[in-house]
């Protein structure tokens, strides 16, 4: 958690720093931000109260506790992207710009996410044989958390390289497609995923649909630019 | 790069990662590392055979067919205190649909004589087993006191929850999961 907080603040600061590139100023990332992470917070438990609300028509003052276990993640983006949508509507900017600008932020996240997995070997790895291996949860395993960090480091490297790209969501929508194109490679070594159709891993399946969206969103983009 | 260049790429990264999710399917039996015991989610939880201040002997794999509550704890730990009530009302909520709690005291952290006034004074009637050696601490890796691991009906981790006070309602919410 601790791991998370450092690399959001961190992220926080690259993005206000690339936000007036993209012609958003720094009041606005801002806001923007603290609305978001308000959003955040409160949709992640509002969303994990609703899916279960008998857990606590019987303890409703359980709502207000400060247990952060109480917390549904999807909730809590959607109600984030919910929250930034509205405020760019009425701020009038870009949400492509946005995007853009929060790029670096979201980068960062993935660093400290890969970081925070090692620190509590979550998101552990299959048994292998291999001179890298670590040994975890009674078994060597493939170093997973260090590669997933790694992976997200180069991606923010890459991304910090390319970061003029001229036309707005191109640099956003390339991220997207390098963090879906890092799961579905890296999931491929990993030991705690739900099994489907032949041992087929749920998440690179979600992965490689997020992959292709995400080929599609750039199509859709440059070929909105281009006509404009 | 041009349109058909791009698309062309798409079509390679897409097939690529399509065959490398083919190749590394199957490359476990299921979602849970079957059969390998560890203190973390999907793994068989690691078995102890304890006993109550009393003399009473309890062994983890004996409860499989029932859901369980591992919780660690220790008498001088102030969220291990503040927890211990909602755990009770949980208890005494569930343990009629096959609702087990095994509270191991860190005995080897502690001093055994608080142990019972502690169960007397929380009105707690789950088995409270003492961790005279400090073995089940140390197999269940623990690194922060209360510890607690929601064992499902198959002897499996289904959640860990490190650190507390837990809530009533946490507690509700991973009991019935692990009762399913």
């Amino acid at each position: 958690m601790i791991l998370l907080v450092l690399a959001a603040w961190i992220g926080l600061n690259f993005a206000e720093k690339r936000a007036e590139r993209h012609g958003i100023s720094k009041e606005n990332i801002n806001n923007l931000i603290f609305y978001g992470l308000i959003a955040f917070i409160f949709g992640g438990r509002i969303s994990f109260v609703l899916q279960n609300i008998s857990a606590f028509a019987k303890s409703p003052i359980n709502i207000l506790s400060i247990n952060p276990d109480l917390f549904d993640m999807l909730g809590a983006l959607a109600a984030a992207a919910i929250t930034v949508l509205v405020f760019v509507q009425r701020n009038q900017i870009s949400i492509w710009s946005v995007l853009d600008a929060l790029t670096p932020f979201f980068a960062i996240l993935g660093i400290g996410l890969g970081l925070s997995h090692l620190a509590a070997g979550t998101a552990f790895g299959l048994p292998t044989d291999l001179p890298w291996a670590v040994e975890l949860w009674n078994a060597n395993r493939h170093p997973t958390q260090i590669y997933e960090t790694l992976a997200s480091a180069l991606i923010f490297g890459l991304l910090w390289y390319k970061r003029h790209d001229p036309h707005p969501g191109i640099h956003f929508l390339a991220y997207l497609a390098l963090v879906t194109g890092m799961q579905v490679f890296l999931m491929g070594f990993r030991a705690d995923q739900t099994l489907i159709l032949n041992g087929i891993k749920q998440g690179q399946i979600i992965s490689l649909a997020a992959l292709l969206a995400s080929f599609i969103l750039i199509e859709i983009r440059l070929y909105q630019i281009t006509k404009k | 790069m041009n349109f058909t260049q791009r698309i062309i790429l798409y079509i390679l990264l897409l097939v690529a990662g399509l065959s490398w999710t083919v190749l590394s399917a199957g490359s476990t039996p299921n979602s849970a590392p079957a059969g390998q015991s560890a203190p973390q989610a999907g793994f068989t939880a690691p078995n102890f055979t304890l006993q109550t201040p009393t003399g009473e002997s309890y062994t983890l794999s004996e409860l499989k067919g029932k859901a369980v509550l591992v919780n660690l704890w220790a008498t001088w730990c102030p969220p291990c205190r503040a927890e211990m009530p909602a755990i009770q009302k949980i208890y005494d909520e569930y343990k009629d649909q096959g609702f087990v709690v095994l509270a191991v005291d860190m005995t080897a952290q502690d001093n055994p004589a608080d142990v019972l006034p502690f169960a007397e004074k929380f009105s707690l009637n789950f088995p409270i087993l003492l961790d005279e050696t400090g073995d089940v601490g140390r197999d269940y890796q623990l690194r922060s006191l209360p510890s607690s691991f929601f064992i499902d009906r198959e002897g499996v981790i289904s959640e860990v929850v490190i650190g507390g006070p837990m809530s009533e309602a946490l507690l509700r919410t991973r009991v019935e999961q692990i009762l399913k």
